[in-house]
This record gives C-alpha cells, sequence and structure tokens, in this order.
C-alpha cells in the first residue's frame, strides 16, 4: 500500500487508532494499561468502569503468560524443532529447487510450453 | 472501589505483567539452544545457489492501470485474481496470460483479494470496511460490471486481508484496521466469530494480515501494528493459542509454513522470522545487513511447496528469496532482468508450487517458474 492510501487509512474517521496513526500502536500498551486508553480525565462511572476492565484485562494477561510459562516447563529445545523443520522440508519435491526427488512431475514445465499471444500482453481496460 | 484504590491494584497488575513477561523472555531464550541455520550448519546441510538463469520471469501480466495490491491463486493451479489501485479485480489464466473478468468494484480502495477454493468466486476488501464477494459465474449487469453476490459487513475498520477457508466456499476469515479478525459465515453473510475486540486477548492494533493452516484449516494466524502474531483456533475466538513476539515493528505479513507447524513473518522491522506454533519457539531471523544499517521494511512474503525457500518483498524494490534452511539470500528478484520496475507488493505460489507470481506497483504481475537444470538425486 502506498502513503496515498495509508494517508486515507489513518485519516479515515472510524478508523482504529493503530494502523498509521502514530498512536498506541505496539502491544507494550497492554502492559501499561491498555484497557485506559482516551479516559476521562475526572473519576466518573465511566472511568472506574473502564479502569475496572483493564484491571480484568490485566488479570486475563497474567494468567496467560503463567500458563505459558508452565507449558514451557515442558517443551523441548529448539534444535529438537530444527530437525523436525530439516526433515520437513526434505520430505517434499519442491519444483523451485535445481534438484528434484526421483523424475520432475510433468506439470512443472507447463510455464515454457507453447508460444503466449502477445496480443494479450495489451492494455485490456 | 474507590478510584485511588483501582489505580493501586492497576499499577500492580501492570506490574505483574511487565516481570511474568520478562520470565517468560529469558525462560524462551534459555530454550534456544540453536536456530535453524545453525542446525543446518552443524548438519553439513549444503547451501542452496542459484544460476541467473534459473529461475526466470515466463508471463508478464498487463492490464491493471494502477499498483497492484494483491493476489491469489486458485487451488487447480493456473488462474490467479489481483487486485489493484484502479478499483478493479481482475481474474488471469496464468498459463495463457488471458483475463478471463474484469470486476470494476463498488469502492475502489482495495487492498486484498482471494480466490475460493472451487474457482467459482472471489473476495475482496478495503478502505469500505466490508468484504464483498462476486460470483465468476453470474450474469453481468446492464453497465456490463459483475454485480456484488454478498456483502460481509461488521468490520469497523479497513479490510486489510481476507482468507477462504480451504475447502469450503462457504467460509472466510478477514482481518481488519478494528484490532480483530472474523470468521465469516458467506452463506448468511453473518460473522459466524470475532478473534479480538476490546478487552479480549486480541490484538491491540490494526491486524494486517492474516494466514489459515492448510493442513488444519481451524488454525490461522494474524499479523498487526502492535508488533506481534497471534495463534487461533476458530473454535475458541476468547483468546488467541498463543502470541508470539519478537519483532520490532508491524508484523506487514503472516504465511503458513507448507507443513502447518510453522509460520513465516515479515516486519516493518526489516525482518522475517520463522516460528514454531507447537512451542512457540522462534527458530529463524532473516536479516540482511544493509550499509546504512536501515533495513527497508518486508511488504509480502510467500514459501516454496517445500518451505526451502522465503521470497520476501522489500519496499525498497528487493525481493529477495532466502535459503530458509542456512538463513542465507540466494537470489534477488527485484535485481534480476526482465524484473518489475517498482516495488513487489504482494507473492503468492501456484497450488502444486511450480509457479511463483509477483504482483508490483509497476502495475503488472509477473510469473517466475525454474528454467534451469534439474538436478535428479
Amino acid at each position: 500500500m502506498d502513503k496515498q492510501q495509508e494517508e486515507n487509512i489513518s485519516s479515515s474517521p472510524g478508523r482504529s487508532g493503530g494502523g498509521g496513526g502514530g498512536g498506541a500502536k505496539r502491544e507494550d500498551a497492554a502492559a501499561t494499561g491498555s484497557g485506559i486508553r482516551a479516559g476521562p480525565p475526572c473519576p466518573t462511572f465511566v472511568g472506574k468502569h473502564r479502569m475496572a476492565a483493564a484491571i480484568s484485562h490485566l488479570h486475563t494477561q497474567i494468567n496467560i503468560i503463567q500458563e505459558e510459562l508452565n507449558e514451557l516447563e515442558t517443551v523441548g529445545e529448539s534444535s529438537f524443532v530444527c530437525k523436525e523443520l530439516v526433515a520437513s522440508i526434505e520430505s517434499v519435491s519442491d519444483p523451485l529447487l535445481p534438484w528434484s526427488k526421483g523424475a520432475p512431475e510433468a506439470g512443472w514445465d507447463r510455464w515454457f510450453r507453447g508460444a503466449h499471444n502477445t496480443r494479450n500482453n495489451n492494455r485490456w481496460i | 472501589m474507590s478510584v485511588a484504590e483501582l489505580k493501586e491494584r492497576h499499577a500492580a497488575a501492570s506490574e505483574t505483567v511487565n516481570s511474568l513477561r520478562e520470565r517468560l523472555k529469558q525462560k524462551r531464550a534459555s530454550l534456544l539452544d540453536t536456530d535453524v541455520a545453525g542446525y543446518a550448519r552443524s548438519q553439513g546441510k549444503a547451501a542452496l545457489t542459484f544460476g541467473p538463469t534459473d529461475l526466470v520471469c515466463c508471463r508478464t501480466l498487463q492490464g491493471h492501470t494502477g499498483k497492484v495490491y494483491s493476489l491469489d491463486w486458485t487451488p487447480e493451479r493456473n488462474r490467479i485474481v489481483s487486485a489493484s489501485q484502479d478499483g478493479r479485480l481482475i481474474v488471469w489464466n496464468a498459463l495463457t496470460s488471458q483475463k478471463t473478468h474484469a470486476i470494476k468494484l463498488p469502492c475502489a480502495w482495495v487492498m486484498t483479494c482471494a480466490f475460493s477454493p472451487t474457482g467459482q468466486s472471489v473476495a475482496c476488501g478495503g478502505l469500505d470496511s466490508v468484504c464483498s464477494i462476486f460470483n465468476l459465474s453470474s450474469p453481468c449487469d446492464k453497465d456490463g460490471n459483475l454485480p456484488v453476490s454478498r456483502t460481509l459487513n461488521g468490520h469497523k475498520g479497513y479490510v486489510s486481508a481476507c482468507q477462504y477457508v480451504p475447502d469450503e466456499d462457504t467460509h472466510l476469515i478477514t482481518g481488519s484496521g478494528d484490532q480483530t479478525c472474523v470468521l465469516w459465515d458467506i452463506t448468511t453473510g453473518l460473522r459466524t466469530s470475532v478473534f479480538g475486540g476490546e478487552f479480549q486477548s486480541g490484538h491491540t492494533a490494526d491486524v494486517l494480515s492474516v494466514s489459515i493452516c492448510q493442513t488444519n484449516s481451524r488454525m490461522f494466524v494474524s499479523g498487526s501494528c502492535d508488533a506481534t502474531t497471534r495463534l487461533w483456533d476458530t473454535r475458541v475466538a476468547s483468546r488467541a493459542v498463543r502470541t508470539f513476539h519478537g519483532h520490532e515493528g508491524d508484523v506487514n505479513a503472516v504465511k503458513f509454513f507448507p507443513d502447518g507447524n510453522r509460520f513465516g513473518t515479515g516486519s516493518d522491522d526489516g525482518t522475517c522470522r520463522l516460528f514454531d506454533i507447537r512451542t512457540g519457539h522462534q527458530l529463524q531471523v532473516y536479516h540482511q545487513q544493509h550499509g546504512d544499517n536501515e533495513s527497508p521494511p518486508v511488504k509480502t512474503i510467500a514459501f516454496s511447496i517445500s518451505g526451502r525457500l522465503l521470497f520476501a518483498g522489500y519496499t525498497n524494490g528487493d525481493c529477495y528469496v532466502w535459503d530458509t534452511l542456512l538463513a542465507r539470500v540466494v537470489l534477488n528478484l527485484g535485481s534480476l532482468q526482465n524484473s518489475h520496475e517498482a516495488q513487489i507488493s504482494c507473492l503468492g505460489l501456484s497450488a502444486d508450487g511450480s509457479a511463483l507470481c509477483t504482483g508490483s506497483w509497476d502495475t503488472n504481475l509477473k510469473i517466475w517458474a525454474f528454467g534451469g537444470h534439474r538436478k535428479i538425486i
């Protein structure tokens, strides 16, 4: 997307504040109180309500991170996953690579068969 | 409860979140005993080399009059839909270079498009905040335009990404500037599930891309301006299965690895990364040093069918072909003869993996295939 369109996004009414807005784009906001954004300066009922919701959101975050920490106790090291990855890559014949496991499939080279009608390359719309 | 008490609780909870995040980061770092490149080198994996004529541009699809923003292939191998700044979708037969449909959009500000699994319809989304479905076999209206067959309304921000659920013409997932992703039932036009949103455990900034797992279509990932990628299970909309940190900029592109167990990302921080969905490990960072220390943002990525190659389009016009195992750039499509004259904005592999399509701001799409000598092993 080019600048012109990005500007349209960030300036369009009703768009979220993230995208090109330059405001609270990053998730760091979650740790420092994302839920309270744009709250009124005085402690109105709505302000308190928002703050309570933000606290509840942070507690959800705490539970999620705790769960992930517990999960990591049983997760192996990355070398194990790298081994899996290499096996996965090497098990598949890839038409874009300079080698093939067994004979290449007939359809792989269809892009080089036949002459192309150059008339179709003209501007059409 | 008083405001002061609430503030106190909020501060305490924030502190706990920050300290737990730090612990999580340290624990993860302790489990990263190697990255993919280190492991591949230790196993003596041979480097991949490409000659200048191995990957060649064999078609140029001309027809758009504006920048190409998005493209998608049909599962039946040869057709492509593209979306452009000119306010049109074009359906191409990539094999013959012929256009089968040119669809003038009611809202010209299109950002994304997708082909349905059966190839009978296409979808698009953009700044109008809706996802429009076009049935390719519908008759044209009196002005010769293909009518919208279904409009999916509900997002409160632009629709940045859309993808059909594999093997289902009736379901589609969108990502939006309203920070959410939505699973749609196209038959009814209703939202089946909303992923994220206020006070849910979702993205905290615009969603820029989505990718559905081809081996388990219940799982999908979303990349966002909050610099994270999230893994979702369509059966559990209330929270993400996992959040992947690491990038230091907007995550512009996400793509599942072909085996469905990992995914790749491309970001404004100039890096591509590979994450494992089961363990959450960041397996590799793909980053090319530039002399001026400024790395151009990555806007689009795609994997070859085995996953050995990662194609990444950068804002400076480069399109690196990464060897995913050794984390080295083996080719720059942006600098080859017959390449695009402007930034490559979208990438996609044909279903059988035999061709790569690139879409560019130069208004063209190009088809690339392997034209060199293939060694049989």
